[in-house]
């Protein structure tokens, strides 16, 4: 009867990403707005957390199992300085000019 | 710059504007600043803007052809889901359709940057039109605190601005309230929620087919149960003028203790049987996120003022879920409102100390915002109590597929298939106190 019973389009988080507009995006160094010390992660941090919970995955994990951060798909949500309880996250906001960091088009 | 304005308002979304909007129209002069290209631009919410505060910033705002809003809320559905069912409970009502009305579904990248232009136009109107300024794509650095402990203005861009008073609007990354020392340094994450949302465009005539909707109504859904896979949070779905605003909101410890990630957890929401037949053909078009705060009052600052500040907004954890809807904006709005009143009254009186300010307290603690959040913390510690997202909405499911399937055998009736369903999935003294629970606090 339903002439069309397929799932919904569901998106892979790259996708989803290449669907955010990103402020100063033609800067080849943008000024990172948030600076996270991988050595806490790296050294006894139990959940290391912030590997799955950031909604942008700027964390990730390598084959060692060693956390690496990336700031440039950062949608400055503000995840990783809550979830992050080993002080291994210094988080502000980007800088208007020589920073990265979105421009909703919705919001 | 020497010049010191009345106030100065750190932040351009809703709480800001709305402050500037409450100093222009009483003809004070203020400085507003937003780090964002334009008031918006760095803005995420649900969204609904409930209540009937819009229509008292901006008059009849409805009238207007092509105003910052998307649909005005006549119909709400509220949906237990387990993996394969929803149960809803589900209003509509032709009181609904009137102006003021009583809810508007928005996207804030638009709205804020047309709420931002209708400051613009109270500013122009105001006796001093030359003396007030909302700036953009400018970020501050920190408030300026002078020897007694007061806050006297803010530094911005490598300059230092200066007022009688400011408010911090900021939003709920409130990291200039850290500074001043109103929040705690750290804000654990039991206080927070991460929101993750795709807008999906459908087409105006799809989104009205589909919905069953007329002119600028709208629908909003708010989820709980499987939307989040029993994850301490929920799911929504809110029509816009013509796309869908879909996501979820997740505890942030619930999500830090699952080991799930928020993208995976948004597809297998889009893939809910019920969802998935709502979103069907959609495109998506921006993916977003945004930590928002839980509702839970020991979340607010440790004080909303002190010397020469206020904190307006989600700046002061000012939000609320009691089940009936998931209210921020509104907060927002009136705080920032309040807050501004607060500012005039001091700057009319020479005094905007912390003496002075306790009165921006006071108007919270009258309105509806602390009220209501004092009034309804027991239902926001339910809402978050494990059998809301488990249990419950299991039972209601199960429940519904007996109760609504018609298969040619002898039927059973409610009492007993709710009683068989109770048994399954909760026991007895749980049932009974949840039950207990929901009726003294909801």
């Amino acid at each position: 009867m339903n002439p069309d019973p397929g799932t919904p389009n569901l998106l892979s988080l790259a996708e989803r990403l290449g669907r955010v507009a990103y402020r100063n995006q033609g800067r080849s160094e943008a000024r990172p707005h948030i600076v996270v010390d991988t050595a806490i992660c790296n050294s006894g941090c139990p959940h290391k957390c912030t590997t799955y919970v950031c909604p942008a995955n700027c964390y990730t994990l390598d084959e060692m199992n060693q956390v690496h951060f990336q700031f440039e798909d950062c949608i400055e949500c503000g995840t990783c300085m809550y979830a992050c309880d080993q002080g291994a996250v210094a988080w502000s906001y980007p800088d208007p000019e020589a920073g990265r960091g979105v421009n909703w088009q919705r919001g | 710059m020497d010049e010191q304005f009345d106030c100065i308002i750190v932040g351009g979304g809703i709480a800001g504007l709305s402050a500037a909007m409450t100093l222009a129209r009483a003809g004070a002069t203020f400085l507003l600043v937003e780090r964002g290209e334009w008031s918006g631009a760095k803005n995420v919410s649900g969204g609904v803007l409930w209540g009937t505060d819009l229509h008292r910033l901006v008059p009849n705002y409805w009238e207007e052809e092509d105003g910052g809003w998307e649909r005005f809320v006549n119909h709400r559905r509220l949906t237990l889901m387990d993996a394969g069912g929803a149960f809803s409970l589900d209003f509509k009502s032709d009181h609904f359709d009137a102006p003021p009305y009583t809810g508007v579904t928005v996207l804030r990248s638009r709205f804020d940057a047309w709420l931002a232009g209708k400051v613009d136009e109270a500013i122009a109107a105001s006796p001093k039109p030359d003396e007030s300024f909302l700036a953009t794509d400018i970020l501050v650095e920190s408030v300026i605190v002078d020897e007694s402990g007061a806050a006297t203005g803010i530094r911005a861009g490598g300059d230092e601005f200066h007022a009688r008073c400011v408010i911090l609007a900021e939003g709920v990354n409130n990291l200039l309230a850290r500074q001043v020392g109103l929040e705690k340094e750290y804000v654990p994450a039991d206080h927070v929620a991460v929101g993750v949302k795709e807008v999906i465009r459908l087409g105006r005539e799809t989104v009205e087919d589909r919905f069953q909707l007329r002119g600028r109504s709208g629908l909003t859904n708010e989820f709980v149960g499987a939307a989040t896979d029993g994850i301490d949070g929920g799911g929504f779905l809110y029509t816009n003028t013509e796309s869908l605003s879909v996501g979820l909101v997740i505890g942030m410890a619930a999500l830090r203790e699952s080991g799930r990630t928020p993208y995976d957890l948004l597809n297998a929401f889009k893939a809910h049987p019920a969802v998935a037949d709502m979103v069907r053909g959609g495109e998506t078009v921006e993916y977003s996120a945004k930590v928002v705060s839980t509702g839970d009052i020991r979340g607010v600052p440790r004080e909303v003022y002190m010397d020469g500040l206020m904190i307006a907004g989600e700046a002061a954890h000012l939000v609320l879920n009691a089940g009936r809807a998931i209210q921020g904006m509104d907060y927002a709005m009136r705080s920032g409102i309040l807050a501004a009143e607060t500012a005039l009254e001091a700057v009319e009186a020479g005094d905007t100390s912390s003496a002075q300010l306790q009165r921006y307290r006071q108007r919270l603690d009258e309105s509806y915002v602390m009220q209501d959040m004092k009034a309804f913390q027991g239902a926001v510690h339910l809402l978050h109590s494990p059998h809301m997202t488990g249990a419950l909405p299991r039972m209601a499911c199960d429940f519904g597929r007996e109760f609504f399937t018609v298969d040619n055998e002898p039927t059973r009736k409610a009492t007993a298939i709710l009683r068989d369903v109770r048994k399954q999935h909760i026991g007895l003294v749980d049932f009974l106190k949840l039950g207990a629970s929901a009726a003294r606090h909801l």
